[in-house]
C-alpha cells in the first residue's frame, strides 16, 4: 500500500537539497515526480539483484587458528598449548588447514565457493576493541568519519527512499550502516518489530497510531534546531534536531515493519538451522530474501571472539557455530533458487598475538584472516599468509587492506558508482567475485 | 560565571530542571517541587537530606559477609585441590567445572540482585541527583560486572561514586585508581614494574580525565611505570601498595620529570587547564544539550578550578543559568533507557517496577545498569534510537500500561522473548492504578482528560494536531464506558510517539 505519505517521502528524501534544511519535510515537493519512484531498488540494479550479507565475528577472531599454518615451525613454536596439528585440520594448501571444526567451509573451498583473504588489516592497527571495530565498519582508518562504509553506500548509490536498503538483526545499528540520509533498519525479530495494541478495536487504534507516528507536514520549520549536532557515528543529517530524527526514524520503523512482518510471514523454510543466534538470525536473512525484500544488504553478528584465556574450546564451538549456520544458510537459498545472488563475507576488529598467553589463550592481535562466501565469489586464497617471524611488537603485519576487500564487495558484486567516494580513496578490488 | 537566569520560574522548568538533575515525577511530585522556588529546588538537589546508606545492602555486600563468603571460597578451592590428588584428570577437570560454575551461577544471582538494587534505588530515592550523577560516573568511570566479575565490587565502585556524586571530582579520580573493580576492568593488577602496563594510564589521560591531544604517547608510557606497584588480593578485595613492585625511577610527565607514584600522576593531570575543561563539557552535555559553546564553557571551567574540582559548585552554576532554560536544553534530550523506564513509572505513579521489567527493558533498550559496553561507556543521544528500539520503547509501554502482550503473537523467532513477555504481562495484570491518574468522574470530558494526561506524559509541546489525535480517540471510546482498560490504551497510544522519548 502505497500512502500519500510514502510519496512525499520518496519525492523529498529523494531530493538531497532538502536534507540541509532542519525541517523533516520540505514542504515545496520540488522534486515531485521523477525522483518519486519510491523502492529500494538502487539504480544501477534491479530488484532481483545482487545481495551482500556482512557477517561480524565480535572481539577479535584469532586468524591464526582458524586458517592455521601448521607446516610452519615458528607456528608451533609460538603456541605450544594451542597449536593445532596436521591431523587436527581440513587441509587446503601447502602447509595450510582450515579448523576442522569447520567442515562445511572446508568442502565449500574445494568446490570453488570460498574466497580466503589471508593477512587482511590495515595500516597502523589499533588493538582496542570498539577503536578497532569502528574503524572497519567507518572504513576511515583515522576513525573521525561519522558515517560507515555501507551507509555511504546507500546514501551514494541506493536511489528512493525504502528505509529497508539496509536490514541489521542487531539490536543496535551497527556502525557500518551510519548514514547521512537512510541508515537502514535494526530488528531482532521480524514478530515483534511492529507496535504491538492486542486491546479492542485494533483497527482503530492502529489508525490513530499512525497518524501520531508520521512526520507533521504542517510543522513550522523551526530555524532555533539547526545548529544542533549530528548524531555521532550513526551518521544522521548535519543540523537535524533530536525530534526530526526521532520522527523520521518512527516513520522508518512503521513503513518497514508491515513489509517486514509480510514477507517474513511468507517463507517458511524447509531446511534446519541450529538454535544459535547466529543461525537463526542468518535464517531470517534467508527468510527475508526468500520473501522477495529488495534489501541489498544484510549485517549479522556471531560474537565472543575475545578468547584470552582457554582459547581452545570456545574458539572451535565458535567456528563450528559458524559452520553449521553458513551451511544451513546457503543450503537453504539454493533451494530457494537464490544461492546465485548472495554473497557473505565476514570480518572481525583484529587477529590475536602470534604467542600464546599464560593462561593457554591469545591476546589481541592485528592481522587475521576472512571468508567470502557463495555463488558469485572465486573460491581460492587471496594475499599472503603473513610471515611469522617478521613481527610488528609480536604480531602479524597485514598483506592485504580490508579496504580492497570492501572494493571487490561494492563494485564488483554491488555494482556501485564512486566506490572512491564510498571507501574515502582509490581501493583497487582483489578480483574475488 | 554563566548568566543566571531572571525570569520566571514555570512549571515547565521546574518539570525540566527534575527531569534532568532526576528522573522525573508524577504531577504531585512536580507541583511541590516548582513550589520551592528556583534556588530552594537546585538546593534540596545539591543537599539531600537522604542519608547514603538509605537503602539496605544485599546481605553479600556487607564487608563481613563478603570476606567469610571468600574464605568459604578458598577453603573450598583448597580441599578440593586436596581430593583431587586421587582421581583421574578428567575427574578433577569435571569437579573444577562444577565448582566454576556454582561460582559463576553465584555471581550472577548476586548480578541481577545488584541490578535490581540500584534500579530500585533510582526510582525510589529522595536524592534523584545523587544517583543521576552515580550513574554519570559510572558512565564516565565505566567497568562492567561482565569483565570484574564480582558484583560486590561492583557494588563497591557503586558506593564510591554515591559518596563522591557532587563532591571532589580530584578525590574521586584519586580513589578511582586505587578501586578494585577498576583495576580489574583496566588490567591494573596485572601491571608491574618489569611490564607496566599502559591500559589504565591511557585512559585516565584520554577518557577520564583531559580528552584526546591533551597528552603524549610519551606522557602514558611514562604515567604507566608510575601507575604500577598496587596490587589487589582477590580473596578479600584490599588494595595494597608494594613498593617493590613499584618502578621507582625518574619519569617525564607532560614536560616535568621526578620519580613520580600514581598519586602523583593525578595530581599532574589536574594541573592541567585541559581537566576542567574537559570534564565540565561532559557536565553540560549531559544535563543540558550537545555541543556546548566554547566560551560558556570556559567560564565554567573557571568556576571548577576556582572551587578546587568540587563539583557541587558546577552543578549549581549550570542549574541555575539562563542557558539550562533556554530553548536548545528544554525538551530536546533523547532520555537514556534508564531515564525511560524510570520516568515512565513515575508518571504512571508505580512505585514499583514489575519483577522482571526493568532489567528486560534495559537489555532490550541498549543501557544495561553496571555493564557499559566498554572503557568509554554508552554511546548517548541519538544512538539510543533506531527502528528497533523505538518500537521496543513503544511496546514496553505497552506491557505496562496495559499488559499487552499477552496472546498477540505467533512464530517460532518471537516464541522465547514472548513467553518471557507474557510471563512478565501476566505477572502486572494489575499495570497502574488509573484511578489515580484520572478518576472516574473526570473522564467524561476527553479535552479535559487528554490535556491532563498530556500534561502528565509530556515535557514537549506536542503538535496540536496530535492532541486533536488523542482528543479523537478518547471521544470514540468514550460512547461505551471509559474504563480502566481503555484509559490504558490512551496512555499507550500517547506513549507510542517520537514527542514521548524527549525530556
Amino acid at each position: 500500500m502505497k500512502t500519500r505519505r510514502d510519496f512525499m517521502r520518496s519525492a523529498v528524501l529523494g531530493a538531497s537539497a532538502t536534507w540541509t534544511l532542519p525541517g523533516f519535510i520540505d514542504r515545496t515537493f520540488a522534486e515531485l515526480g521523477e525522483q518519486s519512484r519510491g523502492s529500494a531498488t538502487q539504480f544501477a540494479t534491479g530488484k532481483d539483484d545482487t545481495i551482500l550479507v556482512v557477517l561480524q565475528l565480535a572481539g577479535g577472531n584469532d586468524g591464526l587458528n582458524t586458517l592455521v599454518p601448521y607446516g610452519d615451525d615458528d607456528y608451533h613454536r609460538a603456541r605450544p598449548t594451542i597449536g593445532k596439528n596436521a591431523k587436527d585440520l581440513i587441509r587446503i594448501g601447502d602447509g595450510l588447514g582450515l579448523n576442522s571444526s569447520m567442515p562445511f567451509l572446508g568442502s565449500l573451498f574445494k568446490e570453488g565457493g570460498l574466497g580466503i583473504v589471508q593477512g587482511v588489516g590495515y595500516p597502523n592497527p589499533n588493538r582496542s576493541h570498539f577503536v578497532s571495530t569502528s574503524i572497519w565498519e567507518t572504513a576511515d582508518i583515522n576513525n573521525r568519519s561519522n558515517t560507515g562504509w555501507l551507509g555511504r553506500y546507500f546514501d551514494n548509490a541506493c536511489e528512493g527512499v525504502d528505509p529497508t536498503v539496509g536490514i541489521s538483526f542487531n539490536k543496535s545499528t551497527p556502525e557500518s550502516f551510519g548514514a547521512l540520509r537512510n541508515p537502514g533498519v535494526s530488528l531482532s525479530s521480524p514478530e515483534l518489530y511492529r507496535w504491538i495494541h492486542s486491546g479492542g478495536q485494533k483497527a482503530q487504534a492502529e489508525e490513530f497510531f499512525s497518524e501520531l507516528n508520521r512526520p507533521e507536514d504542517e510543522a513550522p520549520v523551526d530555524g532555533g534546531s539547526i545548529d544542533m549536532p549530528a548524531g555521532g557515528k550513526v551518521g544522521g543529517v548535519v543540523g537535524e534536531s533530536n525530534l526530526h530524527f526521532l520522527e523520521r526514524v518512527a516513520l522508518d520503523a512503521q513503513v518497514s515493519s508491515k513489509k517486514i512482518l509480510e514477507i517474513a510471514a511468507k517463507h517458511r523454510t524447509t531446511v534446519q538451522y541450529d538454535g544459535t543466534p547466529i543461525a537463526r538470525n542468518l535464517n531470517l536473512v534467508s527468510r527475508m530474501i526468500a520473501g522477495g525484500m529488495a534489501t541489498r544488504v544484510y549485517y549479522v553478528s556471531h560474537g565472543g571472539f575475545d578468547t584470552h584465556t582457554g582459547q581452545v574450546n570456545s574458539h572451535d564451538r565458535l567456528l563450528g557455530q559458524l559452520d553449521s549456520a553458513l551451511k544451513s544458510f546457503f543450503t537453504d537459498l539454493k533451494k530457494q533458487g537464490n544461492d546465485k545472488r548472495v554473497v557473505l563475507m565476514t570480518f572481525s576488529e583484529f587477529g590475536r598475538r602470534v604467542k600464546e598467553n599464560a593462561s593457554a589463550g591469545t591476546d589481541h592481535g592485528k592481522a587475521s584472516c576472512l571468508f567470502v562466501a557463495g555463488g558469485g565469489v572465486k573460491g581460492g586464497l587471496y594475499g599472503s599468509y603473513p610471515s611469522l617471524t617478521d613481527l610488528t611488537e609480536g604480531d602479524l603485519k597485514h598483506t592485504v587492506d580490508f579496504r580492497s576487500v570492501y572494493a571487490d564487495l561494492l563494485g564488483a558484486w554491488l555494482k556501485a558508482p564512486n566506490i572512491g567516494k564510498i571507501l574515502g580513496g582509490d581501493f583497487r578490488g582483489i578480483g574475488m567475485v | 560565571m554563566l548568566p543566571k537566569s531572571t525570569g520566571k520560574w514555570t512549571e515547565a522548568e521546574a518539570r525540566h530542571l527534575l527531569n534532568r538533575a532526576g528522573f522525573g515525577g508524577s504531577p504531585q511530585e512536580i507541583a511541590t517541587f516548582h513550589g520551592l522556588g528556583r534556588e530552594k529546588a537546585v538546593d534540596l538537589l545539591l543537599h539531600p537530606t537522604e542519608p547514603e546508606d538509605a537503602f539496605r545492602l544485599p546481605d553479600w555486600c556487607n564487608r563481613e559477609q563478603a570476606l567469610a563468603d571468600a574464605r568459604m571460597r578458598r577453603e573450598q578451592f583448597m580441599d578440593a585441590q586436596k581430593s583431587r590428588s586421587g582421581m583421574t584428570a578428567s575427574e578433577a577437570e569435571a569437579q573444577r567445572r562444577k565448582a566454576f560454575q556454582q561460582f559463576q551461577q553465584d555471581n550472577r544471582r548476586n548480578s541481577v540482585e545488584a541490578q535490581g538494587w540500584w534500579f530500585n534505588r533510582i526510582l525510589k530515592t529522595s536524592a534523584p541527583l545523587r544517583e543521576k550523577m552515580t550513574l554519570f560516573w559510572h558512565d564516565h568511570f565505566a567497568s562492567s560486572i561482565q569483565k570484574v566479575k564480582q558484583p560486590v565490587l561492583m557494588m563497591e565502585q557503586n558506593r564510591l561514586f554515591r559518596e563522591h556524586a557532587f563532591g571532589s571530582f580530584k578525590e574521586l579520580t584519586q580513589s578511582i585508581v586505587r578501586d578494585p573493580a577498576m583495576m580489574l576492568y583496566l588490567d591494573t593488577q596485572r601491571s608491574s614494574k618489569a611490564m607496566p602496563n599502559e591500559n589504565f594510564a591511557r585512559e585516565v589521560m584520554e577518557l577520564f580525565t583531559l580528552g584526546e591531544g591533551n597528552y603524549t604517547e610519551q606522557d602514558v608510557k611514562e604515567a604507566a611505570r608510575a601507575f604500577t606497584g598496587f596490587q589487589l588480593n582477590r580473596f578479600n578485595g584490599n588494595v595494597s601498595q608494594n613498593a617493590a613492585a613499584w618502578d621507582s625511577g625518574e619519569k617525564m610527565i607532560f614536560g616535568k620529570s621526578g620519580a613520580y607514584n600514581g598519586r602523583d600522576v593525578v595530581n599532574l593531570i589536574f594541573q592541567k587547564d585541559a581537566c576542567a575543561r574537559f570534564m565540565v563539557g561532559k557536565f553540560w552535555e549531559f544535563f543540558a544539550y550537545e555541543s556546548p559553546l566554547e566560551s560558556a564553557m570556559e567560564d565554567l571551567a573557571k568556576t571548577f578550578r576556582d572551587a578546587d574540582y568540587e563539583v557541587k559548585p558546577v552543578l549549581r552554576e549550570i542549574f541555575l543559568s539562563r542557558e539550562f532554560y533556554g530553548e536548545k536544553a528544554m525538551s530536546t534530550q533523547i532520555k537514556c533507557p534508564v531515564q525511560y523506564l524510570v520516568q515512565m513509572l513515575k508518571e504512571l505513579e508505580m512505585d514499583s517496577a514489575p519483577m522482571g521489567f526493568p532489567i528486560m527493558g534495559q537489555t532490550q533498550l541498549g543501557q544495561v545498569l553496571f555493564m557499559p559496553p566498554n572503557v568509554a561507556g554508552w554511546d548517548w543521544g541519538k544512538a539510543w534510537i533506531n527502528t528497533n528500539t523505538l518500537l521496543t520503547r513503544y511496546n514496553l509501554a505497552g506491557a505496562l500500561t496495559k499488559g499487552t502482550m499477552a496472546g498477540s503473537m505467533r512464530g517460532r523467532d518471537g516464541m522465547e522473548r514472548m513467553g518471557r513477555l507474557r510471563e512478565l504481562a501476566g505477572r502486572i495484570a494489575k499495570g497502574p492504578d488509573f484511578a489515580k491518574i484520572a478518576a472516574e468522574p473526570e473522564r467524561n470530558d476527553t479535552e479535559a482528560l487528554v490535556d491532563g494526561l498530556i500534561g502528565r506524559f509530556f515535557c514537549v509541546p506536542i503538535p496540536e494536531k496530535a492532541r486533536q489525535s488523542f482528543i479523537a480517540y478518547a471521544d470514540s471510546k468514550k460512547g461505551v464506558s471509559f474504563t480502566d482498560a481503555e484509559l490504558g490504551e490512551l496512555c499507550h497510544l500517547m506513549m507510542s510517539t517520537p514527542y514521548y522519548q524527549l525530556c
